[in-house]
């Protein structure tokens, strides 16, 4: 499962910790410019993974490559990283961290502080700058972080729960910039636990428990490939008279509908529709992802 | 390298506007000086003032061989003294009493500072007993009596009995006069007592303050990287640079950092001091090898620490663990005494050449006395393969221990991540 020209590539990776395995034979690819999930419950090896692609620690086994080739410090240059594990020198000012840590980058000062305050603009805490970062709420604190990760304009954006702490309005303000950079060309790698939000921003997915994969690929392959042949229905149609019918459940005005074995949906819809019933909607049910993840972490461990 | 630069840059803004530096910079010298200057006065004036409001001492003689008379020729305070007593001058005066209850009643109204009785068999036995007021054990109150007792003894014992001349050298055997003679040949007399202490405490005060020069940039350098553990930025810096040019950078930093701070000494302290009131009595060459020491054992420690803050959890744990280091370094501290007499024994260039008290210990011994050349080459030697050590073993531990967050790292742990990295 290839993507297009892959900008992260890695391929049969492994990685031990004295006797726990955190990675065991990872293999994926990450096509540019696409959101990537990276999914998988707390203590998977998702972090590692991460750690590993950066080179802060090295694979005992296996080989990553960006762009094609093992990763260089020009290579470095080229990712923003937010880690987990969130921090920021706490006494310093916002705008002079933002400044130095971009620096280090490879950007030039002028560069950092330029980009520094159209994000901070962006993210509506520009009022901030001068203020010293430990003066700043957990979720203004959160945006300098991710900020931070953007300040040097790389084309890999690798995300880790990016996400934690803030309310639904600063998620929304994040999504639409994750969004955005996305639409941009960048490459943006996201780790998160909100199964709604991968759902909305990732195409692809690669999800690790234990160390192993368990899910890759295509996000709408993976529901179709995990959902039970089931309609989600809206309409005054009593559905106990329906011979093509398994089994239905009924929540609010929405009814989940389960066919009988070897059943055509066009069968079922051609009986929605001459039983006389007013009909608002009928559509393909797709499992939850947070549904599959549930199963596929139970059926791994 | 323009990373390690940034680096470099940054530690040392943040390094020089910390607090404790300026204190260090400014304070610390300030509160040297000012402490010896009010220890010497303090002490003096002391000194003085427990002698001045001394009581006189009341002596019962049953033995009948004190000349009381002779005390004025005893007393230091007579101008046509002959016989001066030794000793610190005092003005304690003996006074004879007939009756031992007068004079303890005397002594326990506070009249008197002691009572000394003499029996009838003095002149067989020698024994003089010693009453005086409950003080404390520190009480040093009967000491000047005892002395002036034992004076005006010998005075009244052999006066008459032998020659003038004889009984002014028992009772003042000899005055010494001190000459100094240089390597060189050269013979002077002693100078005076701010000459003679300044050239014993100059190259000390220099040796101590190039000594806390080491200990506070390679300390600041523990101290940021715990905290940058602490507060995971490590994690982003990492991401960012190597571990090799972050070490570099923090290292350039901090240490020109305290170079600042030794330059600083130097030119506020050691220059003056050397020319204005000669105190300095180190050459060039002592000097420049000491800065040398400086460097070195800055590089040595800077590497330690930077390993030793990593392995904490906390900035304080980190700290607690590099005790181990500067406990170590510090033992030519405690043996100062014996370097400073001995700067070529076989304990100061075992000490030189063992890579963690090689600084502190070439430091002391330069302070001291030219030190040979080999010394110099085998102690330089082994402080660059430490060196070479520290640094290597403490960007490995950036690649593991870094990122190590949780219970505090066992030894054999702490050894594997040296080994695998």
């Amino acid at each position: 499962m290839v993507a297009p020209d892959a900008i992260v590539s890695v391929q049969d990776v492994s990685k031990n910790f004295r006797s726990v395995v955190a990675v065991d034979r990872a293999s994926f690819e990450i096509g540019s410019g696409e959101i990537f999930g990276l999914l998988g419950p707390n203590g998977a090896g998702k972090t590692t993974l991460i750690r590993l692609i950066l080179d802060l620690i090295r694979p005992d086994a296996g080989t990553i490559e960006i762009q094609g080739q093992p990763l260089t410090e020009a290579g470095k240059n080229r990712i923003g990283y937010l880690p987990e594990e969130r921090g920021l020198y706490s006494r310093q000012k916002v705008l002079a961290v933002l400044e130095y840590l971009g620096t280090l980058k490879g950007v030039s000062r002028e560069r950092a502080r330029g980009n520094a305050r159209d994000w901070l603009r962006r993210l509506e805490i520009d009022d901030l700058r001068n203020r010293p970062v430990q003066e700043l709420s957990k979720g203004n604190q959160q945006k300098v972080q991710f900020i931070a990760t953007v300040v040097s304009d790389p084309e890999i954006l690798i995300l880790d729960e990016p996400f934690t702490g803030l309310d639904p309005i600063n998620v929304d303000l994040l999504v639409r910039s994750i969004q955005e950079l996305a639409a941009e060309g960048k490459t943006v790698v996201l780790s998160v636990h909100q199964m709604s939000l991968v759902e909305s921003l990732c195409r692809r997915v690669f999800m690790i428990n234990r160390g192993r994969q368990v899910l890759y690929g295509d996000l709408e392959d993976i529901q179709n490939r995990h959902s039970e042949p089931s309609f989600l229905v809206r309409s005054g149609a009593d559905y106990r008279t329906c011979e093509l019918i398994d089994r239905f459940s009924s929540r609010n005005a929405e009814t989940t509908i389960y066919l009988k074995q070897g059943v055509e949906p066009a069968r079922f819809l051609r009986w929605l529709l001459e039983s006389g019933a007013e009909v608002e909607s009928f559509q393909r049910a797709r499992t939850p992802l947070d549904e599959i993840f549930i199963r596929v972490v139970r059926d791994s461990s | 390298m323009s990373k390690v630069w940034a680096i470099a840059k940054r530690e040392f803004m943040v390094t020089v506007t910390r607090k404790g530096y300026l204190f260090t910079l400014f304070g610390l010298p300030l509160l040297m000086i000012g402490g010896l200057l009010a220890a010497s006065l303090l002490s003096r004036e002391t000194l003085r003032d427990s002698q001045a409001n001394q009581e006189p001492a009341g002596v019962v003689d049953r033995a009948r061989v004190l000349n009381f008379r002779l005390q004025a020729a005893t007393s230091p305070t007579g101008s046509t003294n002959p016989l001066p007593l030794p000793g610190p001058r005092v003005q304690s005066r003996l006074v004879a009493y007939d009756d031992l209850d007068k004079a303890l009643a005397d002594l326990r109204k506070g009249d008197l500072s002691a009572v000394f009785l003499l029996e009838a068999d003095y002149l067989q036995s020698g024994d003089i007993v010693v009453y005086a007021a409950e003080k404390g054990i520190f009480s040093q109150l009967t000491r000047t009596g005892r002395r002036h007792l034992s004076a005006l003894l010998r005075a009244s014992l052999t006066s008459g009995r032998l020659e003038e001349e004889a009984v002014a050298r028992i009772l003042t055997p000899g005055r010494f006069k001190e000459m100094q003679v240089s390597k060189q040949g050269r013979i002077q007399p002693e100078g005076n007592l701010l000459k003679r202490v300044g050239r014993f405490l100059g190259p000390f005060i220099m040796f101590f303050l190039l000594t806390i020069s080491i200990f506070m940039s390679s300390g600041y350098l523990l101290q940021g990287i715990a905290e940058e553990k602490q507060n995971r930025v490590i994690e982003i810096l990492l991401s960012s640079v190597t571990p090799t040019q972050l070490l570099m950078g923090k290292m350039m930093g901090l240490g020109a950092a305290g170079l600042l701070q030794v330059v600083f000494y130097v030119v506020l302290l050691v220059l003056p001091a050397s020319l204005i009131l000669t105190l300095m009595t180190l050459s060039p060459g002592q000097i420049l090898l000491s800065l040398m020491y400086v460097v070195l054992g800055y590089l040595l420690f800077a590497g330690l620490m930077a390993g030793t803050g990593l392995l904490g959890n906390t900035s304080q744990e980190s700290q607690q663990l590099s005790v181990i280091w500067t406990m170590t370094s510090m033992i030519p501290m405690f043996l100062v005494a014996s370097l400073m007499q001995q700067p070529h024994s076989w304990l100061a260039r075992s000490l030189s050449f063992f890579p963690l008290t090689a600084p502190v210990t070439m430091l002391l011994r330069l302070s001291t006395d030219e030190v040979p050349l080999v010394d110099v080459l085998v102690s330089t030697a082994v402080l660059i393969l430490g060196i070479f050590l520290a640094v290597k073993g403490a960007s490995r531990l950036f690649r593991t221990a870094s990122l190590m967050y949780g219970k505090r790292p066992r030894l054999g742990e702490i050894f594997r991540w040296l080994k695998e990295a």
